[in-house]
């Protein structure tokens, strides 16, 4: 699962930095205990010093047992091995009633040809302390530099990574197919960011080049077709006058016309398509719908089946809507064409409109595809040869350009097409 | 009548001409903006055929060299550019009428000639043929001075057929003629063939034996 670079940067850092300073703990509680122990070692060696100078200078009249201090005893008390060696003791002390803890060394001397033993006792105690003391101390420095590190951390990634939110957040509004232009902050304080950012931006700009040359390549193209096309038509129409046509080449010639005229079509919907996509459609006017529907519906009742007996018509008297009247024309063409062709014998068309909606249902073959697919481009629901497959294209087209949604509804053998307009 | 076609695809302007000739029009043409602009200069025409893009020069800019220079030539534009646009533009320029690629040669021929009817047959606008006789104006026919009943598509159907007399004019042409550009000719075929069929019912009942020929599944022919 994906975090964001904040938790992520957090996450290595709770990770990694206890475990440093753990290990840093442990290093500097050995070090401690290793100088603690060597002055300690330091302190009994020197007492051991002072005690004998003490007793030789005093001729042996000094008091031989001190607790806690020193012990001179002419006895061999301590075994050969245990010399010189700092051990540790406890000594017990009435007044406090408890034991104490000591860290005691034996060192042999002679006097007067005479053997004897001098120890010497430093207290535990305060080492040990001392130890804690200094132990928790770090403990706690330790633990406040870490709270800080990650203070510090977020405060500053968030700062140097601001460029890049603010590019993301520029970025995520960018729509190719609006082209709106995005404006990139050029200079951000960072070089990193600014590389991207130049990176992004010509990327953009490319990217806008191409969608901006595709659309202008099939308005070219479809241009470019419409005089072939117009060649092969005016010589299809000169050659059926042709005088002593045979039948077989009456066959020949219609088919190639069928299919030249199919190419027409298909090359006029898709230049009306990319003119659509271009935006050349800018003139606007308010226009009676209503009056557009009844005048359509007649033409192309007219067309297709003048008895055609299951047209049921509701539509609202004076709907007004403000749009390019061509685009218009063809949106309500193509859905009433539609229902007419795509319809079975005896079948029905129920139309209405009004202000919010136009909806034209009609019986028809079951679908064999999503009801979504047929508003892409050359999408077909039936292996109908006669149509286009981009009629709903342009009527998709159309919608998006004016804002108005298309709802396409199949249950069956009943297709619905419903335009709401805003 | 004298016809001048304006076009630069010189295979197009083939196909236009040999139609124009065979409805014994008196042709010339021009490939080239520069052609065109002698050609206009040094003669009068009832009619000009004009594309929109031709080497060196617009259509456009050529129609409005002729009206600048107060000649009242008709001129169609025939023009790939299918955009209201310029469709407005070379109306309000002067042009009578705009035709868009690709268009039917039959379709451009009743053009031309309900131009040229317009233009010079001025008060009485009357189609006669046998003893069938259409008035324009007033989007009537009658036959044998007996009024002839059609409806808007019958009439429709008749004054292209007539403007197309002897010849074969494809279904898909009469579609397209019947019921707009708008309309997608590949599915209208069956509503073509009713209104012949019933046009050919009522010229029967006129008398007449049969004048709409089926050509083969291309089209069809009025005789009279």
């Amino acid at each position: 699962m994906s975090k964001s670079l904040q938790q992520r940067n957090t996450r290595h850092l709770l990770l990694w930095l206890p475990l440093v300073l753990l290990v840093s703990s442990i290093l500097f509680y050995i070090l401690m205990s290793m100088q603690a122990h060597h002055m300690q070692e330091k302190q009994l060696a020197l007492k051991q010093h002072n005690v004998w100078n003490t007793f030789i200078i005093q001729q042996g009249n000094i008091i031989p047992h001190i607790i806690g201090e020193y012990d001179i005893s002419e006895r061999n008390l301590v075994s050969e091995e245990r010399l010189n060696e700092p051990r540790d003791t406890v000594l017990y002390y009435p007044d406090r009633k408890q034991l104490l803890p000591f860290k005691i060394m034996t060192t042999n001397f002679i006097w007067k040809t005479k053997p004897f033993q001098v120890t010497t006792y430093v207290s535990s105690t305060e080492i040990s302390h001392l130890i804690i003391k200094v132990f928790i101390a770090e403990a706690v420095i330790f633990i406040l530099l870490l709270i800080a590190i990650i203070i510090i951390n977020r405060k500053t990634s968030g700062l140097l990574w601001r460029p890049f939110y603010t590019t993301m957040e520029t970025v995520s509004e960018y729509d190719i197919t609006k082209q709106n232009g995005i404006k990139i902050p050029a200079e951000t304080g960072t070089k990193e960011f600014n590389e991207l950012n130049k990176q992004l931006a010509e990327l953009i700009k490319k990217a806008n080049q191409a969608y901006i040359n595709q659309k202008q390549f099939v308005e070219n193209a479809s241009h470019e077709m419409q005089t072939p096309l117009s060649i092969i038509r005016s010589k299809l129409e000169l050659l059926i006058n042709q005088p002593g046509i045979s039948e077989k080449t009456a066959i020949f010639l219609e088919e190639i016309t069928e299919a030249n005229d199919r190419l027409s079509q298909m090359n006029k919907n898709l230049l009306l398509l990319a003119k659509i996509d271009n935006n050349q459609f800018p003139k606007k006017e308010k226009m009676n719908v209503s009056e557009l529907v009844k005048s359509i519906l007649e033409n192309q009742r007219d067309q297709y089946d003048q008895n055609f007996s299951g047209v049921k018509v509701n539509i609202q008297a004076d709907i007004f809507i403000t749009a390019n009247r061509s685009l218009m024309e063809i949106l309500f063409n193509n859905l009433i064409k539609n229902a007419f062709i795509h319809n079975i014998p005896n079948g029905y068309i129920h139309l209405s409109l009004s202000k919010e909606e136009f909806v034209i249902e009609n019986s028809g073959p079951s679908l064999s595809v999503e009801p979504l697919q047929l508003l892409e481009r050359f999408k077909k629901g039936s292996d109908e040869s006669k149509t286009t497959g981009l009629g709903l294209s342009l009527v998709n087209q159309i919608c998006k350009l004016y804002g108005f949604k298309l709802l396409y509804e199949y249950k069956d053998k009943s297709h619905t097409l419903k335009v709401i307009f805003k | 009548m004298k016809l001048l076609v304006i076009e630069d695809e010189i295979s197009l302007l083939g196909s236009i001409l040999e139609y124009f000739e065979q409805e014994d029009f008196l042709c010339e043409s021009a490939s080239s903006y520069k052609d065109g602009i002698k050609k206009i200069e040094g003669f009068q025409y009832d009619c000009i055929i004009l594309d929109i893009n031709l080497p060196g020069g617009s259509g456009l800019q050529l129609l409005q060299y002729l009206r600048k220079n107060k000649k009242d030539d008709g001129v169609i534009i025939i023009s790939a550019r299918n955009s209201l646009n310029d469709k407005i533009e070379g109306l309000n320029l002067g042009a009578d009428d705009y035709l868009t690629k690709p268009f039917h040669l039959s379709e451009l021929n009743a053009r031309v000639k309900a131009l040229i009817r317009r233009k010079y047959v001025k008060g009485s606008n009357i189609m006669e043929a046998g003893n069938l006789k259409v008035d324009l104006l007033s989007r009537s026919v009658t036959c044998n001075n007996q009024p002839f009943i059609l409806t808007k598509y019958e009439y429709a159907l008749l004054v292209f057929l007539l403007a197309n007399k002897n010849r074969v004019v494809g279904k898909q042409a009469i579609g397209e003629h019947l019921y707009g550009e708008q309309v997608d000719n590949l599915t209208s075929f069956d509503s073509v063939y009713s209104q012949i069929k019933n046009l050919k019912k009522k010229l029967k009942d006129k008398g007449y034996d049969d004048p709409i020929q089926t050509v083969y599944g291309l089209g069809y022919k009025l005789t009279l």
